[in-house]
């Protein structure tokens, strides 16, 4: 059976290799493709400005002590969507980022596919 | 001369009055005495002008006179620093009186006295005027032996004994009062009394001077006093209260205050309470201030939720670490028991590395003691460690302590250390001072033949990602054919970013 997100690219932005490494296997089992994973704000942005096919983003929120505001500001400036993962929940958003998606860490695939499918406009099956 | 003025000498007038005058400067030295007061007092006036008062009228060695003359004293006191007559109704005070023989004894006495600040053009004190009365033989009392007319003990005994009792009244009240002020200077937290719609200082306490910097702002208005506090809120809130007459609460209230002369704003959290002060009227007519400051308090509850957020966000990361571990392990482990094994292992390394960083209250852990922990199990024989003191930040303590871990791992499972003769040689150094970067060389000798695996297992990709995402640093992983050479260059003082 093929899966709702078969051949969709996603970035990922995680700073810690392992909890990326996880992403990927999740993101891989759901046929999806990972870009990066960047592991910085810097690569991020440059990834998120200049990867040319991008469907969605996973974000995590704290990467390397800085946060990743400017790449979701670049994602947002070309209309590609993305979900934040943080361990604070959405209660540790910024006010101008309160309401967006975000998963919790840690997570299952199951959270990771919903919140994609989400942000997406992807109709569950 | 001036229109109006008297034509009378006053002067001579002065001289010539029966009642006794005594003038006085204002450090309480004989200035001026009249005639009538030389003869009360049986003084020469020659022999006390410019002498002080009361070491030149002392009140005796009676058991009172202390008393007695601090009562004078206070009197005179207060009507200079108040510049205010100040009435003492009844006084007892004991005047010297030469007997006869020529022997001086002291005689006691009761006055009546008035005094009055006389003020020059600039309303300074110059002179304080004494008029008294000797009302000693309309007090029967003290003359019990001398007979009392009803007359007298009407006029006497129970008008005098009236006015001492207000004036014991008046006195009494006097030191309440003296109390309350001490007691609103003392006050732990900041007092202030605001007066007028312009809110003008009449009264602060120590506390409110030291929440302001010690500023001279008695009599000046809010705006003139604190000008920094324009922009902050604090104004409108104190003209609000005194146009509604409501009190205004200020609940950890940021302030910023200029508490040096001319140092930088201060940021203080205050609580604090605008109090209306009504006169009889039921009018505003001033504003009571009272509050703490509860800086401390705050930054204290700020740090501790960042404490928390940031503990949150470690813990919730060490999990999705453990969660990531746990199903990479699972893919390259069908049989349960040797799941449990290998995840313990990688969990356990992972929390042998927290314990050394918690030793160092997460400063940093020494390259050394993660390898010897990694490599313990295999005996020193087998392990050589050579390379000097490396102190490694936290985040590098944990990769390293992973990726060790891994070596070793795979060591024994298929290099130098499954057989009984291999070693590892384990080098390292630290390159650049200034940026330095750690170069460290795990040779495998004496082991099995190695070849380069088909298929890369969880160990070497976490090895190269770690080494790479989460370092920024490199690694190469040579199969040589007498056994594996893993070379890495990791840089230590990556400046976090900002």
């Amino acid at each position: 059976m093929t899966q709702p997100l078969n051949g969709r690219r996603i970035l990922v932005v995680e700073d810690e290799s392992l909890v990326a490494m996880l992403l990927e296997t999740i993101l891989e089992d759901m046929e999806c493709i990972p870009v990066g994973p960047a592991s910085n704000i810097d690569d991020g942005e440059a990834m998120a400005r200049d990867t040319v096919d991008l469907d969605a983003a996973l974000l995590d929120v704290n990467v390397a002590g800085r946060q990743v505001f400017p790449v979701a500001e670049a994602l947002k400036a070309r209309g590609v969507p993305f979900v934040f993962s943080t361990g604070y929940g959405e209660g540790g958003l910024p006010e101008e980022w309160r309401g967006a998606i975000t998963i919790q860490k840690p997570f299952t695939e199951a959270a990771v596919r919903d919140a994609l499918m989400k942000v997406m406009g992807v109709a569950q099956v | 001369m001036k229109p109006g003025a008297s034509v009378v000498d006053l002067a001579a007038a002065f001289e010539a009055s029966p009642n006794p005058y005594l003038l006085l400067t204002p450090d309480l030295r004989i200035a001026e005495v009249n005639q009538a007061y030389v003869e009360v007092t049986g003084a020469r006036r020659e022999e006390i002008l410019g002498r002080p008062l009361f070491t030149t009228f002392d009140a005796g060695p009676g058991e009172d006179a202390p008393e007695n003359v601090r009562q004078v004293r206070a009197s005179l006191e207060k009507a200079r620093d108040t510049r205010q007559r100040d009435h003492l109704a009844v006084v007892r005070y004991a005047m010297p009186r030469k007997l006869s023989d020529g022997q001086e004894v002291f005689e006691e006495r009761i006055w009546s006295a008035t005094h009055t600040p006389l003020l020059n053009a600039e309303g300074d004190v110059v002179l304080l005027l004494q008029h008294t009365i000797d009302i000693t033989d309309l007090w029967p009392a003290i003359r019990p032996d001398e007979p009392t007319t009803a007359l007298d003990a009407l006029v006497g005994g129970s008008v005098l004994r009236r006015a001492q009792s207000v004036q014991e009244d008046n006195r009494r009240l006097e030191s309440e009062r003296n109390r309350l002020v001490e007691m609103f200077m003392q006050a732990p937290g900041f007092v202030a009394i605001l007066t007028g719609r312009n809110h003008c200082f009449q009264m602060h306490n120590d506390a409110y001077s030291q929440l302001i910097g010690h500023r001279d702002i008695a009599g000046k208005s809010i705006r003139d006093a604190l000008p920094e506090l324009v922009g902050q809120g604090y104004y409108e809130f104190l003209d609000t209260v005194f146009e509604t007459g409501e009190p205004y609460e200020g609940r950890e209230s940021l302030a910023k205050l200029q508490r040096t002369p001319g140092g930088p704003l201060e940021t203080l959290y205050l609580n604090f309470i605008y109090q209306p002060i009504r006169d009889e009227a039921g009018a505003v007519v001033g504003i009571f201030v009272q509050g703490h400051d509860v800086t401390a308090n705050v930054l204290a509850t700020q740090r501790q939720k960042l404490m928390i957020d940031e503990l949150n966000h470690r813990v919730k990361n060490t999990l999705a670490t453990v969660q990531s571990i746990a199903i990479q392990t699972a893919r390259s482990h069908i049989d349960p028991a040797t799941f449990a094994a290998t995840f313990q292992s990688r969990i356990l390394a992972l929390s042998h590395t927290h314990d050394l960083l918690t030793r160092t209250h997460w400063e940093g852990a020494d390259l050394r003691a993660i390898l010897e922990h990694e490599t313990e199990a295999f005996g020193p024989t087998r392990i050589n460690l050579n390379g000097p003191a490396t102190a490694l930040p936290p985040a590098t303590a944990l990769s390293l302590g992973m990726i060790f871990h891994e070596l070793a791992t795979n060591a024994a499972k298929y290099g130098a250390l499954s057989t009984p003769d291999g070693r590892v040689l384990i080098d390292w150094s630290l390159a650049d001072q200034r940026d330095r970067k750690l170069k460290l060389v795990w040779r495998e000798i004496g082991g099995p033949k190695v070849t380069q695996p088909d298929r890369r297992g969880f160990g070497s990709r976490l090895i190269e990602r770690n080494i790479r995402h989460d370092l920024a640093g490199e690694i190469d992983l040579v199969y040589a054919s007498d056994g594996l050479i893993a070379e890495l260059t990791v840089p230590l003082d990556r400046t976090p970013a900002p």
